[in-house]
């Protein structure tokens, strides 16, 4: 009888597992991304990675916040010359919390920009960039300039004095570039003078041609992570990061083990993900 | 072996180690970047609120005495037809803005504007071929060490130089033309005296300077004498209304001063336009006598 009442529950469980488990099943069946989270998720990285390691994923937040706060912005903000000033003033002044998104649009683009230098700084500290992980230090770079262009081509919608004038000689600055400069220049501004054109051109260029390619390239950078792997901390003794493990030993009492005990000593400890 | 199989080799044990005994990305380092997240999400919530809450409606709420920790929410909206304005990038382009000061026009700004910024550039993206060497400890990369700091104190210097970098602001500048009309001596010429005054107040000396007043950016030269430079006050007139036509793409256009009647100090209307009134300015400083 409490043998068939546990088989009978056992089997309702096994139903509802299967209920909850199905569309996981379906999806993965047919895309394959389940199994590709998971591998993102419970991929290794070196035992002693560290706060510094947390600068790229703080650049990444920085951005999707200007990607979240622009598209906000771009509800409420009309690119004209004759109405963008106006629109400013309306999201800062009256829109509900539209001071909220306006400013951390404002201020994350600085913040993104630090954290982009800051994080550059650690890849060349940590000689992160060296063989064979050269191509990410490039698309990096990549992105630094996509970052720069963004911080340009926002700053002159606002449509105030100091975002127009700035722009300006911006531009003629763009166009001293030997034999180019003038095409550039000419680009840059759609036209022979600063203008609606210019205006809907930079729009269209800060909001969708460099933060698609900035998202292309986000995306390259982490499937370049995670194919080559996080490095270690140049100060580590081995590239697993040997501190770690050695706590781990430690903690559990056991001393001088080879390869194959110390990996199950970690299983016992936070093995569960695997 | 070879030093490329060498570095295959090295990869290749990496990969293993961190494998069989590293830690899993989650929940280990998640937590880590999960905490950094809401640090930064943190922080430019609260730039914006302090900026938001110390300053107002009005364009001009921080100009004066009660200027705003993190500046006014905008500035006055863009008029192609005042020049009252200084130039100023974001913050940071400092560099690149303040590196400008060190090039003169015409003959180096091209340094400046191109040349360092293309040689910093190539240098960023080549760096992984010029570092070849797979030493990673910084003990053991003294060029490295030193090009860091080099290049941190260089930016850092640039940066905090063009955020302190001298404003002129248009009622020191007004102040000075009297002086300017003494010493260059076109004091009795009212309309090189109004031309001055268009120059002072129309943002000119944001990035010209004129007997020692004014910003010197941009590579912008002096002009206390450029009227001995034999141009005429034709040849100053259409200059300064189109300076690319003479190859100087960096200036920006004036010829909006060419629809605006130049008055004198009274008031009384001169009879020429302000762009005119400039070029007799400029045409009469002769450099000081």
């Amino acid at each position: 009888m409490a043998v068939s009442a546990r088989t009978r529950k056992s089997a309702r469980r096994q139903r509802l597992e299967a209920a909850i488990n199905y569309p996981i099943d379906w999806l993965e069946e047919r895309s394959g991304l389940v199994g590709g989270l998971r591998y993102f998720l419970f991929r290794k990285v070196p035992g002693d990675s560290n706060w510094f390691h947390t600068l790229g994923s703080a650049t990444l937040t920085a951005f999707l916040v200007q990607a979240t706060t622009g598209v906000i912005l771009a509800m409420y903000y009309k690119p004209e010359p004759k109405t963008a000033y106006a629109s400013i003033q309306h999201i800062t002044n009256d829109v509900t919390l539209g001071w909220l998104v306006r400013g951390m649009h404002k201020w994350g683009a600085s913040v993104f920009i630090i954290l982009l230098f800051f994080h550059m700084a650690r890849v060349f500290l940590f000689g992160a960039y060296k063989y064979p992980r050269e191509l990410n230090w490039i698309v990096g770079v990549l992105l630094l300039v996509m970052g720069m262009a963004e911080g340009f081509t926002g700053y002159l919608l606002p449509w105030d004095q100091t975002s127009y004038w700035a722009t300006v000689v911006g531009i003629n600055l763009n166009g001293t570039v030997p034999f180019l400069g003038p095409y550039i220049a000419q680009f840059l501004r759609g036209g022979a003078e600063i203008g609606p054109d210019t205006l809907a051109r930079f729009y269209s260029i800060h909001m969708l041609l460099i933060p698609g390619a900035i998202f292309a390239l986000i995306g390259l950078h982490l499937y370049l992570v995670v194919r080559l792997g996080v490095s270690s901390p140049p100060w580590s003794k081995e590239a697993a990061g040997a501190d770690w493990v050695e706590e781990q030993v430690t903690t559990n009492g056991r001393s001088g083990l080879t390869q194959p005990a110390a990996r199950s000593s970690w299983r016992r400890n936070g093995g569960d993900a695997e | 072996m070879s030093a490329i199989d060498e570095r295959r080799s090295q990869f290749k044990k990496y990969k293993e180690d961190v494998k069989d005994r590293g830690k899993p990305f989650y929940p280990y380092a998640m937590f880590h970047d999960t905490v950094m997240s809401l640090v930064v999400v943190g922080v430019i919530v609260g730039l914006a609120s302090v900026w938001f809450y110390t300053s107002g409606e009005n364009p001009d709420t921080c100009g004066g005495k009660d200027s705003c920790l993190l500046g006014p929410r905008y500035s006055e909206p863009a008029d192609p037809g005042t020049t009252n304005f200084v130039p100023r990038p974001d913050w940071y382009f400092y560099f690149l803005f303040y590196l400008l000061r060190i090039f003169k026009w015409p003959d180096s700004v091209i340094l400046g504007t191109v040349g360092i910024p293309t040689i910093l550039l190539i240098i960023a993206f080549a760096l992984p071929f010029l570092d070849i060497r797979s030493e990673r400890r910084l003990s053991r990369r003294p060029v490295a060490v030193v090009a860091a700091i080099l290049v941190v104190i260089s930016m850092g210097e640039l940066t905090y130089k063009g955020a302190v970098a001298k404003e002129a602001l248009a009622s020191e500048v007004v102040a000075a033309v009297p002086q300017w009309a003494q010493r260059d001596g076109f004091a009795n010429d009212p309309k090189a005296v109004a031309g001055a005054n268009v120059f002072a107040e129309g943002g000119c000396t944001s990035c010209h300077t004129y007997l020692g007043t004014g910003g010197g950016n941009l590579g912008a030269p002096d002009l206390s004498a450029e009227g001995s430079k034999g141009k005429g006050v034709q040849g100053l007139e259409s200059y300064v209304a189109d300076p690319s036509k003479f190859g100087n793409t960096v200036m920006p256009k004036f010829g909006a001063f060419a629809s605006i009647p130049a008055k004198d100090a009274q008031g009384k209307d001169l009879g020429i336009s302000q762009l005119r009134a400039l070029a007799i300015f400029l045409d009469a400083s002769k450099g000081p006598k």
